[in-house]
């Protein structure tokens, strides 16, 4: 059985020197990763929840580190820490309603609880549900209990009850590690899937006789419109090729070899071309809180384009790519610079950009951005695996992956126990 | 690297480096002046025969005229501030009886005998008044600190002969005060808190009393402890080299502003002068106290300063079910020329302040008006427009920063229909 650690590092390595392409990918391998280290985790009887969530911040601080432009890295940590956060809830929630019905008939076991008010098994659900939601105008006159107190009391319940909790609180362990395995995988299960998944709404969205704007090549979009060739819609699509990588050229390759009709324009062709178009379908290398998308290069353009003609933007994203931060300044942040042999021959201009020639610094600079961001009111739809939303909805889709204690993924310097 | 270069920064340290200007005296400017304006000038001072009260101030204005400002302008100034006789005769003709009615000061003084307590010597208007001296105290903080003395006072026995009283009492501080929206928010935050946790959690009347004192008193904490939230979730918007255009004192824009100041951003603030009552100039002697870098603008100079300007940055009175917001006369007028430019324009409020309000246009709400001096008295005929503050719809606003997160409009009516249904 290969060392957790070395599989750590080696994904660390991969992350650093970008040998890993796509956010799909990358949620894939990571979750994997981070199913691992629960299942090797060896976590103690009481504060079980805290030492997993611990374990995977470590790693995910690394992981984060090593390649902060690829967010979805920090979004499968965060989705993590999230099911972890949750099945330990609906684990409590569960023992402290047997809790209270066996404390109610004994009396010894309230002489324990007199610093507690007496709660009500239901309040006491209450008052855990909203730990875990974001704060809300409906919490914000009650005392919220820290996520600590909520095992505490649990703990103090343990022990006034006796020997008779021991042999349920190593089953709990057992139990909490198994649920939280259960659903990583399954999450894995929807990253595998989502391509599919959006796939199978093409046919709501793409109708006959349509002409459909792309630019670059993203898997979900290319699965996107075989799905609905399958369903026999004849329509066709005008591919700009996005340099300076030129992807564009090889799906335009892939549609034709699965009988698609497609046009091959230059990027500078958009706007001219734009208005005969009747929507515009990309993908996203993420999507942020704000409903803003960061996306490769170039689809700033093709966005301000469309929404100067009136043609639907619709961006495709797999819910690994939902991002629950905001961003501050994604043209800097967010962006990756690459090598400028994309754009120049290095031989032919090497005496320009040479930095040994007079001044000691070249007078030709070449930046190669990556990614641009669009904001959200450029955007007319998102659709993920989830079905499809407007840009003001997604921070609905980020309180349910998402918890807002793990948005900062620092631990912080003294352990909260 | 994208952005527009912080050139204030440069400009800052060359201003710094070369020696200021010596000061230039009157006589030697009347000479250097172009021929054509000096004759304009003293012409216009022959023709017309300014009313006592102004001749000074204009003869000021000529002999010490300032070289940065044109002759041109500055005989335009002296033009306009002329009055004529007759518009003073007729003015001051009607000015006494004008100017104390039709000025209804929102919320001034209360009552006197206090319109709530009906004939008990606790009078929950008075409570709430006595909070609201405090400079510091948010009006929903002090509504609900008025209620909390409310249930100390009262002598029900059951929950539900609590909650009447306590109904009665907001409705009564609500009637005091028409036109303040935090104050209407607050009571109905807290009369929901009441009733929810009444019935769920105690089965004993004088704990759930105990408790919702308690949290009633709290209340005070979490208004500061949201004001250091927002602030802390403000900082990353706030970045180096950045202007940020204010509009109106906000103490929770000046919490924001502080903090960044002490994670050591370098940014400079335009203020707007904020008339009539000159809020902006008490909120840029505030910031000049910390260091930051301050420029006062009257308010029509708004959109002339916009395109330097990388965010706006307002509080809020009231943030409404829509998404959009209630604040000084002015914050419509500024999100919409950072709107055409594409500016972000972000509201620091705090989540107490979110009312079940929708209004359709700028009329639809409860006017609140104040009395603007504009110097001399306005005769009669003139109806001065008086109120004080305006709706700034959804659409024109950027971002939401509350305690509860960094929320965009959509998402205010989503938490108050969570709440409120």
């Amino acid at each position: 059985m290969p060392d957790v650690q070395t599989l750590v590092n080696e994904l660390l390595f991969k992350l650093k020197k970008r040998k890993i392409e796509g956010s799909h990918a990358t949620a894939r391998q990571t979750a994997i990763l981070l199913r691992l280290v629960i299942s090797q985790q060896r976590i103690p009887y009481t504060h079980q929840a805290a030492a997993l969530i611990d374990a995977v911040k470590a790693v995910g601080e690394q992981l984060v580190a090593a390649n902060p432009v690829e967010l979805a890295v920090g979004n499968i940590v965060r989705r993590v820490l999230h099911i972890i956060r949750e099945e330990d809830l609906s684990l409590s929630t569960v023992a402290m309603v047997g809790l209270n019905v066996s404390a109610v008939s004994d009396d010894e076991g309230d002489t324990d609880q007199d610093d507690h008010p007496v709660l009500s098994a239901a309040a006491v659900a209450a008052a855990s549900r909203n730990t875990l939601r974001p704060p809300s105008l409906q919490t914000l006159l009650e005392d919220l209990p820290d996520s600590a107190a909520v095992p505490h009391t649990s703990s103090s319940g343990d022990d006034s009850e006796g020997k008779s909790k021991s042999a349920d609180k190593s089953s709990r362990s057992r139990r909490l590690k198994h649920d939280v395995i259960e659903a990583v995988n399954e999450l894995i299960e929807d990253i595998s899937t989502s391509h599919e998944q959006i796939a199978e709404q093409a046919v709501e969205h793409i109708h006959q006789n349509e002409v459909i704007l792309t630019l670059g090549s993203s898997r979900t979009v290319l699965e996107f419109l075989c799905a609905a060739k399958e369903k026999k819609r004849s329509f066709r699509v005008f591919v700009a090729e996005g340099a300076p990588r030129y992807q564009g050229h090889l799906l335009a390759k892939e549609l034709v070899a699965r009988g698609l009709q497609t046009t091959l324009i230059a990027d500078s062709a958009v706007f001219a071309m734009i208005s005969r178009v009747n929507m515009v379908i990309v993908g996203a290398h993420a999507v942020m809180a704000n409903g803003g998308v960061i996306a490769p290069v170039g689809l700033n353009m093709v966005a301000l384009a469309a929404q100067r003609h009136a043609v639907p933007f619709v961006v495709l994203a797999g819910s690994h790519k939902l991002c629950p931060l905001y961003p501050h300044n994604p043209e800097v942040l967010l962006n990756e610079l690459r090598s400028p042999s994309e754009l120049l021959d290095f031989g032919e201009f090497s005496d320009c950009m040479d930095f040994g020639s007079g001044m000691g610094s070249p007078l030709l600079h070449v930046v190669n951005p990556t990614f641009d961001y669009v904001p959200p009111k450029l955007v007319s739809l998102f659709i993920t695996d989830t079905g499809g939303h407007n840009p003001s909805y997604v921070y609905r889709l980020i309180a349910d992956y998402y918890s807002t204690d793990d948005l900062v993924l620092q631990r912080k310097p003294a352990p909260v126990n | 690297m994208w952005r527009r270069s912080a050139s204030f920064i440069l400009d800052k340290e060359d201003n710094a480096a070369q020696p200021p200007p010596p000061p230039a005296k009157p006589d030697t400017l009347t000479l250097s002046l172009s021929s054509p304006p000096p004759p304009t000038a003293t012409t216009i001072a022959a023709t017309i025969n300014p009313p006592s009260s102004f001749s000074s101030s204009m003869a000021d204005t000529l002999q010490n005229p300032n070289p940065k400002i044109s002759a041109y302008y500055q005989t335009r100034a002296a033009h306009h501030g002329v009055v004529s006789s007759d518009w003073l005769a007729q003015a001051q003709a009607v000015a006494e009886p004008h100017l104390p009615e039709g000025w209804a000061r929102s919320g001034s003084a209360a009552e006197p005998g206090g319109g709530g307590g009906g004939g008990r010597p606790f009078s929950v208007t008075d409570e709430f008044n006595n909070w609201r001296q405090q400079p510091d105290l948010a009006e929903a903080v002090a509504a609900i600190r008025a209620l909390a003395a409310v249930i100390r006072a009262s002598e029900a026995t059951t929950m539900m002969e609590l909650e009447i009283e306590l109904k009665k009492a907001s409705d009564s501080l609500k009637n005091s005060d028409t036109t303040s929206i935090s104050l209407t928010a607050g009571c109905d935050l807290f009369m929901r808190y009441v009733t929810r946790t009444s019935a769920l959690e105690y089965e004993e009347f004088n704990s759930a009393k105990s408790r919702l004192i308690e949290r009633a008193e709290k209340f005070g904490e979490i208004s500061q402890k949201a004001r250091r939230i927002i602030a802390m979730l403000s900082q990353d918007f706030i970045f180096d080299g950045c202007t940020i255009l204010v509009h109106g004192f906000s103490r929770v824009v000046l919490e924001v502003l502080k903090t960044a100041v002490q994670n050591k951003k370098v940014f400079r603030v335009f203020c707007t002068e904020g008339r009539p009552d000159r809020s902006g100039l008490r909120l840029s002697n505030d910031l000049a106290k910390l260091d930051v870098s301050v420029k006062l603008l009257i308010d029509s100079a708004v959109a002339y300063t916009m395109d330097e300007v990388d965010m706006v940055l307002v509080g809020a009175d009231g943030v409404v079910e829509s998404g959009g917001i209630i604040n000084l006369m002015g914050t419509y007028q500024i999100a919409l020329v950072a709107h055409s430019m594409n500016k972000p324009v972000y509201v620091a409020a705090e989540s107490y302040k979110f009312a079940r309000l929708y209004p359709l246009d700028q009329k639809d709400m409860v006017p609140a008006e104040r009395p603007i001096d504009f110097g001399v008295p306005i005769p009669a005929k003139v109806e001065v427009e008086k109120s004080a503050r305006d709706y700034t719809p959804p659409q024109y606003l950027t971002l939401l920063f509350t305690d509860l997160g960094v929320l965009t409009p959509s998402v205010v009516s989503d938490e108050l229909i969570q709440l409120y249904l």
